[in-house]
């Protein structure tokens, strides 16, 4: 690591694990919350959510993905998860997170940027029938003031390009 | 493959395999609640309408290189779609023809020759069975022109779409599928270059519930308003689903949201037999419609086609297209949809977003991500129609009722002289009338 990167790294990303790590946690509570306007709030303006649909998915721009929200999108879904009337929420999911085997991926001191990657995975109860998502989740955080805004967040599901009975929470 | 154990058996299953049985399973107007329920008649319907009728395989472009293979199923049966040296697609059963194990296994990809895994025969791709390991083993009078990999009985190509049937016998292509051919064209004649490539992925849902669950609620206009009302915000109107629109289209009233608007309630639906038919009125262009991507597009066929032949190519009469049983070609935001019935209670959907060759990337790309929204496994709109499959599969539980009622415009069908086809309100069942009718002929028909 050079002088710019390590300085990078004390001041934006070190004690890096540490509180990237509690920076995932926080974001997978507030999704377990259900606090859905909260954690779209933790996206920078220019931030996007993407679960791709292939393996190694190389674009969400050329290529079908089960999410790519950007902010727009995004309230739009969570306008729709706020309906009365959204049928596939109605009993709403119950979710549990797990996320953790945190690494650092990538530091972008220009940038004030870093790469975080975790092994993610979320338990989903619903109308009597439960069921389980796992993969790997690629965060690409942007460091603000004393906090972090997602850039990007990418959930690259071990099962990403199965048939999926219908999906309406974020993972 | 999941099956939800508590999903209840019919209990009153009993073969039902003479014609008068399976006739009192349908009337005017209504079918009975075991059409979606009993294992028995499911088996029947993968053995006489799956097997008799064409049924959509998959598109060319799937396979645009020889040695490109792309495997599925049909009637639940292994298959694999390959191209040949010669340029020709084959649609084979992937079951090898020694021990029956599936020679390819791989959803999609490129092979020279397709090897099975257990005792190494190895098949051209036309099927031809090329090489036998330790031959002198075989018996007296082995011949490996006998031992080909064996080809669905009829195969037909029209513009891209790969239909096959599983039968040599029953009625021909042209019989067939020649009344949907326009619809075919309607989609097709979009792309600037006249042709469309399946190139941009897919989505794959699934649901507990029965395969006609999603082939009725194509050319469903009724249930939009109610079923999708998650997506219709408080002006009545649905969130924008095409490149260039400025919002979706006005579907309730903004004084009472369970109130259809009249330009909703007029929309048609057609049917043309077979079980065949498609919803109306989905311009592409309004003349309102403008973006970047959308402007580009238009340019680009106007510059293959002429701005008359655009204009008439923008100015469609299809909203969503159903080729029964397993194929729907959806025009509104661009795509096609197959069915692939698992079981009695549960069906898996492949979604393709489609490219149109020619157009700008930026339109084909747009169009593809809005997909994103409306039909991935995780949309706004798709999300909602398999919450009500699961909960109609839910309810047919009941014994409250034999039957489900289908009978809304019954009695009130026209005669449509320009489509040679019959026509009635799209907010009614006409269609799902039509695809009973020819469920029923495919499942009466002698075996």
């Amino acid at each position: 690591m050079d002088t710019a990167a390590a300085t990078a790294a004390s001041s934006s990303a070190s004690p890096a694990r540490e509180v990237l790590e509690l920076f995932l946690i926080r974001e997978a509570k507030l999704l377990d919350e259900r606090r859905f306007r909260e954690w779209m709030e933790l996206f920078a303006e220019d931030g996007a959510y993407w679960v791709p649909a292939a393996p190694n998915q190389e674009s969400p721009f050329n290529h079908a993905s089960l999410f790519y929200d950007d902010r727009t999108l995004m309230k739009t879904r969570i306008d729709r998860l706020e309906h009365p009337r959204i049928h596939i929420q109605t009993p709403p999911s119950r979710t549990a997170h797990l996320v953790g085997n945190t690494l650092i991926e990538e530091i972008d001191a220009a940038k004030g940027e870093v790469v975080v990657s975790s092994t993610v995975m979320m338990v989903e109860y619903r109308d009597d029938s439960q069921r389980t998502f796992a993969g790997r989740q690629f965060h690409r955080l942007r460091h603000t003031d004393d906090d972090y805004k997602i850039v990007l967040k990418r959930v690259n599901l071990i099962n990403c390009d199965s048939a999926f009975d219908a999906m309406a929470v974020p993972i | 493959m999941h099956l939800d154990p508590t999903v209840a058996r019919d209990s009153e299953a009993v073969a039902i395999h003479t014609q008068e049985e399976i006739s009192k399973l349908i009337e005017p107007g209504r079918v009975h609640r075991r059409v979606y329920t009993d294992p028995e008649i499911f088996e029947l319907e993968m053995e006489r309408v799956f097997g008799r009728a064409w049924l959509f395989v998959g598109h060319s472009s799937q396979v645009p290189n020889p040695g490109d293979y792309f495997t599925t199923e049909l009637a639940r049966q292994p298959v694999v779609m390959t191209r040949h040296r010669d340029g020709k697609v084959h649609v084979l059963f992937n079951r090898c023809t020694h021990r029956g194990a599936k020679v390819v296994n791989e959803r999609c990809g490129h092979a020279a020759r397709m090897t099975c895994l257990y005792h190494g025969w190895s098949f051209d791709t036309d099927g031809a069975l090329t090489v036998v390991p330790i031959p002198d083993g075989c018996a007296g009078g082995f011949r490996k022109e006998d031992f080909g990999l064996a080809p669905v009985p009829r195969v037909q190509e029209y513009r891209g779409f790969v239909f096959a049937s599983l039968t040599r016998d029953g009625s021909s292509f042209e019989d067939q599928i020649g009344p949907m051919k326009g619809n075919i064209d309607d989609l097709v004649d979009r792309a600037p270059d006249g042709e469309l490539a399946f190139d941009l992925g897919q989505h794959r849902y699934a649901y507990n519930g029965n395969w006609k669950l999603q082939i009725e609620n194509v050319l469903d206009s009724y249930h939009v308003p109610f079923g999708h009302a998650s997506t219709v915000n408080k002006q009545g109107v649905q969130f924008a689903r095409r490149e260039g629109d400025e919002e979706g289209a006005k579907v309730v009233e903004t004084t009472d949201q369970n109130k259809t608007t009249a330009s909703w309630r007029d929309r048609k639906s057609y049917v043309t037999g077979n079980g065949h038919g498609w919803s109306s009125n989905t311009a592409l262009d309004d003349g309102k419609r403008s973006s970047p991507a959308f402007d580009a597009y238009k340019l680009a066929l106007i510059a293959k086609v002429g701005a008359e032949r655009a204009a008439q190519i923008l100015t469609p009469r299809l909203h969503n297209s159903l080729i029964y049983p397993n194929v729907s070609i959806m025009g509104l935001n661009i795509h096609v949809r197959v069915v692939k019935p698992i079981s009695v209670d549960r069906t898996e959907v492949t979604v393709y977003p489609v490219r149109l060759l020619g157009s700008p990337d930026v339109m084909n790309f747009g169009n593809m991500r809005l997909l994103n929204v409306t039909h991935s496994a995780a949309s706004f709109v798709q999300t909602d129609d398999l919450e009500s499959f699961v909960r109609t599969q839910k309810g047919l539980r009941s014994l409250a009722s034999d039957w489900v009622d289908i009978s809304r415009g019954l009695g009130a069908e026209e005669a449509d002289r320009t489509y040679n086809a019959t026509r009635g309100a799209s907010v009614g069942e006409l269609a799902m009338r039509a695809q009973y009718k020819a469920w029923l002929g495919y499942m009466q028909e002698a075996a």
